[in-house]
């Protein structure tokens, strides 16, 4: 067929009344003119028009003909039975609401869900053959990850068959300035082979060559999208311009398309990475290295292979190290990580509930409106309309209800995942970009499809079980309690698919306040948190950085409004990255410790009490006795390791990482106090040994500074900048945020689950107690006739509501026994997200069918109340 | 049904009324009907209505034109006529049919 056919039989389809008028004229036409000839050659006018007739031939089957002809016939009966469907639909506008209603729940949870799931889990990374990447860590124990050292990556990069390329990168911080405020952008100084690795193209200009990496070539950046757009305003013209970066002038020699690392925080731009000579040292792991693998070899080979280079650089490798391994792993595995993985699966199982309970019930709503349409169906039936008609007539008016539903969940999923995106940043990978595309339509046409076979059968399937001789007289008597069982069962599996979503969802909010209960170790409240960055350039030396840090804190601590105001190189409740040891005498082996630098205001600011000795005072400032404060933790390990029952006084060597430099030297430096636990790590994981250090004796060039006020955080912000440019005006204030946020970020894998379980949860409950309502009010007013009985026979109103109340939790209690041991053998799939909690917690699962308890006695008290409120005269006179 | 007259073979009625068409031009159905029952004579059998789903298809492929017009009684009839599309038809359907027999043809004349 032609395209010219297709759309003249299209065209034929909607205009179908103006065919058949013309035909018939055409028809009426040729018949008066074959009378005429026939009448001309001498017929009667009775024999000329049988003559005419005859000729023409068959009217109706040429009629017939002429419509298959012209057009789709399929299409027009299907289409016909689509708008009988929706008429049917129109005459009813109620139920039709509360079914599209329901389906679109169900539908736009699903779809959201599958759009979020497909986002972060399904859909390749944005980088070239994404699946080839992968991060090599050194292990100190397996399961424990832990960067790499200069020499150990150049001696990889030249030994590993298994890779195409090895990359080594390392974060950066540098103040943009030159144009307004000073901007603080967060990059990476990268290996040349970085973008071959992660094989991402560029829109402007070129990535690194290795002529960039020679030393003095090293002052040009590469771009990413975002930051081009939001720093740069999409400037074409930036490429091969220069910008100052620390107040230096930066070449700008590209720009990366948009998508990968646009919504990154940590990798804005890049430059390139160039090793000191002093920084060839096994010691000093610094470095985080990928590599892509040749086409065709699994991470485990590569592993293998790398275990083995491990192994032959045996001789060189400190002896603290030989114990070490080497892992290999694919980077979209490192990005979802197990616990994402796990509350993705959760939360898709939630929302699949979901979608199976909105079918019960709206299986159980087509039911009853069925049962009303018997007398109906009984009687067209009877008129002599085949099964198989009225079947697919129902159908059809089935599978319009599924397109509405399902159109309307496609709307309310697209608002779920722009509403929900912000909300679920936090958790999801920066390479996950959240938004419904066509893969979502296609879900979402599976899920309609897939519901419209499960509920569609339902009412024809009603038809064909209609015994029809008896359906008649039982309907001719108005249908005085029938059995409905199939619904009652139905309720009952709502009730319980509920109870198990209620239970998983009361399981995790009891973890979340488990979480949220957690002893921090500090006061959070009223405090918000920034971080500033030196350029080495300006601040050569470690007294210059020192007394930066020492103006900069007197300078905040004016601001009004400011109570009190500490620097540190970690934030509480984040965990130290930066580890080292501490020496003790007698020991064979040095202790590994977490290392944090705070100034004499960090444990006022935050309220960590001091247990013994004293803290970090004013007067520790760079060039004074070296001095430390450890935590609760590493004294009970001095306490087990070396017998050390008082800490404070005594003298240990300490690891201390070299100002600018990336290696460390061993300082003497005395203990002077202890203070307790402050939580760095995550919520139910041990407290690490710490090493808390004067700012002003081992300074850095990036420090997050704390601020606790008593007035609105944005004036203190705009304070503490002021603060900040009368020490530095070239210095930008990055990472703004409250304490509260910064607690939020770190709780945000466990509780964005938890409330989003909650809302389907609360979902799932709803749509079971609209369940509950239909089938006890239609229970109710089937029985009109047998409660009007009972009332003129004695039977009070609260015997009545008694009776209703006692037949729906009757229901209730079988579903939530079928829930409770579902739940019992669903739960421990949440067991690796809950803290705090048994999967079988007793009080969530009472919690949990208390609920369900209450709300199938609130869907069941309309229908009562109804129920006490018959006239019984009115009822069996309406009846009889 | 006799054996001397045979229904139309699967397939040429289209074949007839464009090639009616174009040797006679714009004309309406029952003159259309007439002229291919004229023009293969006595050894046709043809339901003179059969036209008219044959036609709406050759219309709706674009290969005739309908115009408004009045038969003979004064009737308001449809006019039909080839287009450009419909006389590179003919040619098109005319080479078919040549083929088709052509094949036949030669197979009977081989089996033979």
């Amino acid at each position: 067929m032609t395209v010219h056919g297709l759309v003249a039989r299209l065209v034929a389809l909607v205009r179908k009344r103006q065919f058949e008028e013309e035909l018939d004229g055409e028809i009426a036409a040729h018949l008066e003119l074959a009378e005429r000839d026939a009448l001309a050659s001498g017929l009667s006018p009775e024999q000329a028009r049988i003559a005419a007739r005859k000729q023409f031939g068959g009217i109706e089957s040429m009629k017939e003909q002429h419509r298959d002809r012209r057009s789709f016939p399929w299409l027009e009966n299907a289409w016909r039975d689509v708008c009988y469907g929706v008429a049917g639909l129109r005459r009813d506008p109620g139920f039709t609401a509360v079914v599209v209603g329901v389906l679109a729940l169900g539908v736009g949870a699903n779809v959201a869900m599958f759009g979020l799931l497909d986002a972060v889990m399904l859909k390749p990374l944005p980088f070239g053959n994404p699946d080839r990447i992968v991060r090599i860590w050194e292990a100190p124990r397996p399961g424990v990850t832990n960067s790499t050292t200069a020499p150990d990556f150049l001696d990889w990069r030249q030994m590993a068959t298994t890779f195409e390329a090895l990359t080594a990168e390392s974060p950066i911080s540098m103040a943009l300035t030159g144009a307004g405020d000073p901007v603080r952008l967060d990059g990476r100084a990268v290996t040349a082979d970085y973008f071959r690795v992660f094989d991402v193209g560029v829109q402007l200009g070129r990535t690194f060559q290795p002529r960039d990496l020679e030393p003095g070539h090293e002052a040009v950046i590469v771009l990413s999208h975002a930051t081009w757009e939001s720093v740069f305003g999409a400037d074409r013209g930036i490429v091969n311009r220069k910008i100052l970066l620390d107040g230096e002038p930066h070449e700008v020699i590209g720009v990366l398309r948009p998508g990968a690392f646009d919504r990154s925080e940590e990798a804005r731009f890049w430059r390139p990475l160039v090793i000191q000579p002093g920084q060839y040292k096994r010691g000093v792991h610094w470095l985080m290295v990928h590599g892509r693998l040749r086409p065709n070899l699994t991470p485990l080979q590569a592993r293998d292979e790398m275990r083995r280079i491990a192994a032959s650089l045996r001789d060189v490798t400190p002896s603290h190290k030989h114990t070490w391994l080497v892992e290999v792993e694919p980077l979209q595995k490192l990005l979802l990580g197990d616990n994402l993985r796990q509350s993705m699966y959760l939360m898709f199982g939630a929302v699949v509930l979901v979608l199976l309970i909105a079918c019960a019930n709206i299986a159980n709503l087509l039911l009853a409106k069925g049962a009303a349409r018997r007398k109906e169906m009984v009687i067209r039936t009877a008129l002599g309309a085949s099964r198989s008609r009225l079947g697919a007539q129902l159908l059809t008016e089935t599978l319009v209800l599924a397109a509405l539903g399902g159109a309307a969940g496609l709307a309310l999923a697209s608002f779920l995942v722009s509403a929900a995106a912000p909300f679920l940043a936090e958790m999801v990978p920066y390479t996950t970009t959240l938004a419904l595309d066509y893969r979502a339509l296609a879900f979402a046409g599976v899920i309609v499809s897939l519901v419209g076979v499960l509920i569609g059968g339902l009412p024809a399937m009603q038809i064909s079980a209609a015994n029809i001789g008896s359906s008649l007289q039982q309907a001719s008597r108005g249908s005085s309690g029938g059995k409905h069982s199939l619904r009652r069962f139905i309720v009952v599996a709502e009730v319980a698919l509920s109870l198990v979503l209620v239970c998983g969802a009361s399981l995790l909010f009891r973890s979340l306040l488990n979480l949220r209960a957690v002893e921090t170790g500090v006061r959070i409240e009223n405090v918000v948190t920034m971080s500033v960055n030196l350029p080495l350039q300006t601040y050569r030396t470690p007294a210059a950085a020192a007394t930066f840090f020492e103006s900069l804190r007197e300078r905040v601590r004016a601001v009004p409004g400011v109570s009190q105001a500490a620097l540190s190189t970690h934030l509480p409740l984040r965990w130290v990255g930066n580890g080292e040891a501490i020496e003790v005498a007698g020991q064979p082996a040095p202790i590994n410790v977490r290392f944090k630098r705070v100034d004499a205001g960090y444990m006022d600011a935050f309220g960590i009490p001091l247990l013994k000795g004293r803290g970090i005072a004013e007067s520790d400032r760079h060039g004074s006795p070296r001095v430390m404060v450890i935590n609760e933790a590493l004294a009970a390990r001095l306490a087990d390791a070396a017998g050390i029952r008082n800490p404070v006084g005594m003298t240990v060597g300490l690891y201390c990482p070299v100002y600018g430099e990336r290696r460390t030297t061993t300082e003497q430096v005395e203990i002077v106090g202890v203070i307790r636990n402050e939580r760095v790590a995550a919520p139910g994981a041990p407290h690490p040994p710490i090493v808390y250090v004067p700012l002003s004796q081992v300074p850095i060039d990036g420090v997050k500074l704390i601020v606790r006020s008593d007035i609105d955080s944005a004036a203190v912000i705009a304070g503490v900048r002021e603060a900040l440019g009368s020490v530095d005006s070239h210095l930008p204030l990055g990472d703004i945020a409250t304490m509260r946020e910064v607690r939020e970020r770190t709780l945000a894998g466990a509780s964005r689950p938890a409330w989003l379980i909650g809302v389907f949860a609360g979902f799932a409950a709803l749509l079971a107690a609209i369940g509950l309502y239909g089938v006890i009010s239609q229970t109710v007013n089937q029985r009109r006739r047998e409660m009007g009985i009972r009332m003129a026979l004695g039977a009070r109103a609260s015997d009545v509501v008694g009776h209703v109340l006692g037949d729906a939790l009757q229901l209730v209690l079988i579903g939530l026994v079928v829930g409770a041991s579902g739940a019992f053998a669903l739960t421990r799939f949440a067991k690796s997200l809950l803290f705090g909690v048994s999967p079988l917690d007793p009080v969530a699962f009472v919690i949990a069918c208390g609920a369900m308890v209450s709300i199938g006695i609130v869907a069941c008290l309309i229908p009562a109340s109804r129920a006490a409120r018959l006239d019984p005269a009115m009822t069996l006179r309406e009846e009889g | 049904m006799s054996k001397e007259k045979s229904e139309i073979p699967y397939g040429t009625l289209d074949l007839l009324i464009l090639r009616s068409l174009e040797t006679i031009g714009r004309m309406h159905g029952y003159a259309l009907a007439r002229r291919i029952e004229q023009v293969c004579g006595e050894s046709l059998q043809l339901s003179q209505g059969s036209i008219y789903p044959a036609l709406i298809r050759l219309e709706q492929e674009g290969w005739i034109d309908t115009t408004w017009g009045v038969s003979e009684t004064n009737r308001k009839v449809k006019f039909y006529s080839l287009t450009e599309a419909g006389r590179k038809q003919v040619a098109v359907e005319i080479a078919n049919w040549e083929k088709a027999t052509a094949l036949v043809a030669r197979f009977l004349g081989a089996t033979s």
